[in-house]
């Protein structure tokens, strides 16, 4: 070898690099470089930096071009993305166009993704509740998937550690579901979410209405000042990024703090191809990547990798990371890599009215709900359907005008405002069973604009899921009966899998190394200077928005990681 | 211009019937017709008319006055699909014929009751081309006003950053 090339090497080559800058990668890189590692954060898509780079953060609502309605040449060229919630005239340069990443839907399913550094912690629901053990035994008890290696009190120390930098309002409510943290004071309940909490707790007493906690600056701490972030301002405009750093994102937290450090290295337009194994040393030591711009492919060599391209990416670039030791994807000694997919179901809504409480309603705007923990199979199964669900709740008064009439009769109509009786709504958060038969693969021929195998989805709904919809509308249509709720309407929005945004699996914790790709620390048992932080390493779903949880695995495994690293293990 | 109200009144004699159209618009269907990207100087002026009869200027600015029109026509271009597109312009023809079919004008030629007369007329049509323009064209005009910066500011008083939440409060009087 030349000395021009060991000097290439040299010039590329790092203590750890970290697959993508989403939520998990974001606190993998933090974590590594707090821990003095020079880090490589390898991002496939272009830069966004904090406030520079949120073309419609200060946009006042008259000002979109079309008042926010897609225009249809967008809607028809992107038929997935056009169904998000959060797509619309001012988050479109945050998401994925359809034909510029070409999937292969098996199934119905749609793959929402954000392709820049923050990934979709820009626009994300903001949603962060904490595991207990009722969602960690789910395998244990009913067999589907595997036990999970490690348990609440594993992973506590680390959620306070996440909840603390990240900033995350709640109340102490106390829950045997739903564990409390260290909290910012919460967003208040309204009055008519305060008033079906009550009547929960006196009809249904294993049944909570609490504030949904929120990734949001309720009320700053130092912690957060020196992030450079402040107060949320409740402008609930989020998913276009929040020049206050009012929320928790990459973007706002863990980035630029770790690129204070000194020690992180951010390369956006890298998409990753395959991570690289050396035989002789048993490890992995670097990444392939291909430029999204010049397609000049380069290698980037590092001690430990952190996977952290989100759920199905990382699936993704594990098969694609062949050897001869792991001809069918890196670290598959199992067989269960891209396997064991699941998601939330999101499909049941239910809305009423309420007349109650005319005399009340609420002022300014919040960037959260109320929330209602898992209730159903929580001490022992008791239902047709396994798992549970967790829902949303909110309770609101609108504002009627009445659009009676032409000329001036309608104009004066237009002036006058008048509140509605209050309007109630819960959607459905339903755990979904992680099953083989719901798993990703690679296209043997079809590749994308970079040379990446396309991949094949195969992930829906089945049965239990069914069931549980069914359920979740007679104990809702109950609950709001008993609340005195009128109007009560039920929908089945049929949205195929994905549009949750929750898809987790495919490279599953576990005990076995024979029916699981990581170990208790979300370290690959069979390459053991490779973790994998992100949704792709979910065991199970359970019933709570999942992204708290991948920010405290990515902590906890880059704690681990580097105390190995000094001990030489890996 | 000669030619065009050559055709329409034609259409204007069919009013009191039947209505009759231009060739485009007698045999159109969702495959005939091609989206269009503009809408006539004509059927601009037409359209900014017809938003000023549905919310006029009083002592406060109306439609017109706010652009609404503008903005309309940039929604029905770049948002909608060819048959919303349809039921847009062949109201627009035939808000003309029934101007001249009963004030004997085109309806920007009309005094402000004549128009508001025309509109009303054809908002209890039994022709759904009629009816259903209307109630278009009234959704589009009054979504208009309200996401204007004059009524966000002024009338509904749009907060950008409230800064609070307060869960329950007295209703104010």
């Amino acid at each position: 070898m030349s000395n021009l090339n060991i000097d290439s090497i040299k010039r590329v080559t790092y203590d750890a690099i970290v697959i993508g800058s989403g939520i998990s990668g974001g606190w993998s890189a933090k974590e590594l470089t707090d821990r003095g590692l020079k880090t490589l954060m390898l991002e496939r898509g272009r830069d966004v930096k904090h406030i520079v780079d949120y073309p419609t953060a200060m946009t006042q609502p008259w000002e979109f071009e079309h008042r926010n309605q897609l225009p249809l040449e967008v809607r028809k060229a992107n038929p997935v993305i056009s169904k998000c919630y959060a797509f619309y005239e001012g988050t479109t340069h945050f998401f994925v166009k359809d034909d510029e990443h070409p999937y292969i839907q098996d199934k119905p399913f749609d793959w929402i993704r954000g392709y820049q550094v923050g990934g979709k912690s820009l626009m994300w629901a903001r949603m962060t509740q904490r595991w207990s053990d009722f969602d960690y035994v789910g395998p244990a008890r009913d067999g589907y998937a595997v036990d999970w290696p490690i348990r609440y009190a594993d992973i506590a120390p680390w959620y306070s550690h996440v909840e603390k930098f990240a900033g995350i309002t709640g109340n102490k409510d106390g829950l045997d579901t739903l564990p409390d943290g260290e909290f910012l004071p919460a967003y208040e309940l309204s009055c008519v979410e305060k008033y079906f909490k009550e009547q929960m707790t006196k009809h249904f007493p294993d049944r909570y209405v609490i504030s949904g906690r929120t990734a949001h600056l309720s009320q700053p701490q130092p912690i957060h000042y020196k992030q450079g972030r402040g107060k949320c301002v409740n402008r609930t405009i989020c998913e276009r990024g929040c020049p206050y750093g009012g929320y928790f994102s990459s973007n706002s937290s863990t980035i630029p703090w770790a690129l204070k450090s000194g020690k992180l290295t951010l390369r956006p337009d890298s998409v990753v191809q395959s991570i690289i194994y050396d035989e002789s040393l048993g490890k992995a030591t670097g990444v392939r990547v291909v430029d999204a711009n010049t397609k000049e492919v380069m290698e980037f060599f590092a001690k430990i990798i952190f996977v952290n391209a989100a759920a199905l990416n990382t699936n993704l670039i594990l098969l694609n990371s062949t050897s001869n030791r792991f001809p069918t994807g890196l670290g598959n000694d199992s067989g269960v890599l891209g396997k064991y997919v699941a998601f939330h179901n999101y499909r049941a809504r239910i809305n009423a009215e309420y007349d109650g409480h005319l005399e009340t309603t609420t002022e300014g705007r919040k960037p959260s709900s109320g929330y209602i923990p898992r209730f159903r199979n929580v001490h022992r199964q008791e239902t047709e359907f396994l798992r549970g669900y967790a829902s949303g709740f909110s309770a609101n008064r609108g504002e009627i005008r009445s659009n009676e009439g032409l000329g001036e009769e309608l104009k004066t109509n237009l002036s006058k405002a008048k509140l509605s009786i209050w309007r109630v709504g819960s959607g459905i958060m339903g755990e979904t069973i992680p099953k083989e038969s719901n798993y990703v693969s690679l296209d043997k021929d079809k590749k994308d604009a970079w040379g990446i195998p396309q991949m094949h989805v195969n992930v829906g709904y089945d049965d239990n899921d069914e069931k549980m919809i069914k359920d979740f509308f007679e104990q809702f249509t109950e609950m709001y009966t008993k609340a005195g709720f009128t109007n009560i309407r039920t929908s089945d929005s049929k949205q195929a899998a994905g549009l949750d945004i929750h898809e987790m699996g495919g490279v599953r914790m576990g005990h076995d190394p024979k029916t699981s790709m990581l170990n208790k620390w979300n370290q690959m048992h069979a390459c053991k200077n490779v973790f994998v932080t992100d949704g792709a390493c979910m065991t199970s779903t359970s019933t709570q928005n999942p992204s708290l949880t991948y920010m405290a695995y990515s902590a906890r495994a880059a704690d681990y990681a580097v105390r190995e690293l000094k001990k030489r293990n890996i | 211009m000669i030619k065009r109200r050559s055709a329409l009144s034609k259409i204007a004699l069919g009013v009191a019937g039947m209505v009759s159209m231009p060739a485009w618009a007698h045999s159109w269907s969702p495959s005939s017709l091609r989206h269009f990207r503009y809408l006539s100087l004509e059927d601009e002026t037409l359209l900014a008319a017809i938003t000023d009869t549905i919310i006029p200027k009083t002592d406060t600015p109306g439609a017109l006055e706010l652009g609404v029109h503008h903005l309309i026509q940039k929604i029905i271009v770049d948002c909608y699909d060819v048959p919303a597109q349809a039921t847009i312009r062949m109201g627009l023809v035939l808000t003309d014929a029934v101007s001249i079919g009963d004030f004997g004008d085109s309806f920007t030629k009309l005094s402000p009751d004549q128009r508001l007369a025309v509109l009303k007329k054809m908002s209890l049509s039994e022709y759904p081309d009629q009816k259903n323009f209307i109630a278009m064209i009234k959704r589009l005009t009054i979504d208009g006003y309200m996401r204007s910066e004059y009524v966000m500011t002024n009338i509904t008083k749009f907060e950008f950053a409230p800064n609070r939440y307060y869960g329950c409060v007295p209703v104010k009087a």
